[in-house]
């Protein structure tokens, strides 16, 4: 395992000192595997699929850290070739999450994040630290169309400091290996955050969305609702933590997770869970699995609609939910269009 | 228009039609009257087609046609139309793509172009008024969080858009106030005409103080076991189901 990612590295114009190391933390540390936790219905053995090619490293080199924590960091760095630095004071930004890329990012004032899969690639790994000074804004979306053979590793640690707020909202409609990890720390009192997903893996893809909130302060609330769409043979895993530190009283949480499954062989495995380490908090969570109201589709059927119409019309309202969510209005439009034309027929 | 030939109708394994005949005329209102399970919901929804019944006897045609051949969406758009008992809430789908998706169905099914945007929302908007229904109920889920009596007039409101030639409404005064009652009724009253044929399917006679029939017809067993005029109804009301039992 890894003999590719090697291989890529070493196929390299010039691999450089610092990205030596990276290639070095990753052989020591490996990767994931399925006894671990967090890992168990997604299995990066796949990677093993990619030709050294396909796993295309960036040809930059930026800045590197003096030490690693985990294989899947050491494998971004090495292949992005470092962290770059991004300020955002205002307006609106888009970054491509189809490249190896790793960013630290400081946000500050009212800012609106997209990250969209816009290259076309087989395989990539998005890592970003994102940073909310005291009173930031940050409307995050990240949105991921890609082909049924591609490979996404996404990585998303926010820190929000005092009344820093964020809603993120992240949708994922194709790839065939996809695994997207939220970690968010309200570190400070009054920090917020918003955190909607859709996901609506089909034929073969497997898409799963781990998320971790860390409430470490007072007065601090976090709301996460994802939902799932999930047909033909696809596999789509949720896991939702939520940590209330003993300092964070006050704190207001809720994790909601409903699934809609459109055919007998798709699978979920959707688990939200809470940790709670003192008593003044309020805390919600649930799941719910089902398939589409037929009450609903007879009553649609009554009125002239066909059974495929329908069903789409009740599939698109479930996700509509968190489609809506999506603040810029084309990439709204973009992800409504794409969720209905992957609606089985 | 519509002519039931001894029909029988099962679910779970359960025979709940046993013999209906049941012939209706363009222009005419039929009532069916009957105590609690004996067939009346059935009878509405084997007619607007819903997949949970096994026809295993009899015949149903509709202008001519084959009822029973068609899928629930075609019988509605060749003039059916099932005012519901129980009408189901659909978070998320408004009220306004609803209607406009069930006209337009229609309005392909009979060869005809989309309606225009504006033309649609005029006459949506004045058929709101005519049931005095809010206007922002457009906007809302279909039925959802309505009232039991919003529903009952969500119902009529679809009715009066879509310009059924049959008109089959189950229970549609159940859960309503007297106020809301002369509204829905009114609604119907106006979709009376030669060429449509209404039949309204209740356990109580007080909608036909608003909404008078020229049939009445006792369902009980499955059976239709008795049919008359308007007097019938009133008789009903009088001596109860019982007193059929008895005869």
């Amino acid at each position: 395992m890894l003999s590719n990612v090697t291989a890529a590295l070493e196929a390299l114009p010039s691999l450089s000192t610092q990205r030596r190391i990276a290639l070095d933390a990753l052989l020591q540390f490996g990767l994931p595997g399925k006894k671990e936790e967090d890992w168990r219905y997604s299995n990066l053995s796949i990677l093993d699929e990619l030709t050294a090619s396909e796993i295309a490293p960036s040809l930059q080199n930026y800045e590197f850290p003096s030490a690693y924590d985990s294989g899947l960091d050491a494998l971004n760095t090495a292949l992005a070739g470092g962290t770059q630095t991004k300020i955002l004071d205002g307006g609106s930004t888009e970054l491509d999450t189809g490249l190896h890329q790793r960013l630290h990012i400081k946000v500050s004032g009212e800012v609106e994040l997209s990250l969209i899969d816009k290259t076309p690639s087989r395989f990539s790994t998005f890592f970003a630290v994102i940073e909310l000074a005291p009173n930031a804004r940050l409307r995050l979306s990240r949105t991921q169309h890609a082909d049924s053979q591609a490979q996404r590793i996404t990585h998303l640690t926010i820190n929000a400091a005092r009344d820093a707020r964020v809603e993120a909202v992240t949708a994922d409609l194709g790839g065939r290996f996809v695994r997207n990890d939220v970690f968010v720390n309200l570190n400070e009192a009054g920090a917020s955050v918003q955190l909607c997903g859709l996901y609506a893996p089909t034929g073969s893809e497997h898409v799963d969305n781990h998320t971790w909130i860390h409430h470490r302060a007072p007065h601090c609330q976090s709301y996460e609702s994802y939902r799932g769409v999930v047909s033909g043979s696809a596999r789509a895993v949720f896991n939702g933590k939520v940590f209330v530190h003993e300092k964070a009283i006050k704190t207001d949480s809720e994790t909601r997770v409903a699934n809609l499954l459109l055919s007998k062989t798709a699978e979920v495995y959707a688990k939200p869970e809470l940790e709670i380490y003192n008593d003044d908090v309020k805390c919600a969570h649930g799941a719910t699995f089902g398939q589409l109201d037929e009450d609903a589709v007879y009553y649609l059927r009554a009125r002239g609609l066909s059974a495929d119409m329908a069903r789409a019309l009740l599939t698109q309202a479930f996700a509509q939910e968190i489609i809506d969510r999506i603040s810029n209005d084309d990439l709204r439009e973009q992800v409504t269009a794409r969720f209905l034309e992957r609606l089985p027929r | 228009m519509l002519e039931i030939k001894n029909l029988h109708a099962r679910v779970e394994g359960k025979d709940i039609l046993k013999g209906i005949n049941l012939t209706i005329k363009a222009g005419e209102v039929h009532a069916i009257m009957g105590p609690n399970g004996s067939g009346k919901s059935t009878l509405s929804n084997v007619l607007a087609g819903r997949e949970d019944y096994t026809i295993t006897e009899g015949s149903v045609t509709f202008g001519g046609k084959d009822l029973l051949e068609l899928p629930a969406e075609i019988r509605a758009c060749e003039g059916i139309f099932l005012s519901f008992q129980y009408p189901v809430e659909i978070p998320g789908v408004s009220n306004m793509v609803f209607l406009k998706a069930a006209i337009n169905a229609k309005r392909k099914h009979l060869g005809q172009p989309e309606i225009e945007a504006v033309d649609f929302l005029a006459w949506v908007k004045d058929r709101v008024k005519k049931m005095s229904m809010d206007i922002k109920m457009l906007q809302r889920g279909v039925n959802e969080g309505f009232s039991g009596g919003e529903k009952k007039r969500n119902e009529i409101l679809q009715m009066l858009l879509l310009e059924p030639k049959l008109m089959i409404l189950d229970e549609t005064d159940s859960g309503l106030d007297i106020d809301a009652l002369k509204i829905v009724a009114e609604g119907i009253n106006t979709m009376r005409s030669p060429e449509r044929a209404t039949l309204l399917v209740t356990h109580y006679q007080r909608l036909l103080d608003y909404v008078k029939p020229d049939f009445v017809h006792v369902l009980a067993g499955g059976r239709i076991i008795k049919s008359g005029g308007p007097e019938l109804a009133l008789e009903l009301e009088a001596k109860g189901y019982n007193w059929l039992d008895a005869a």
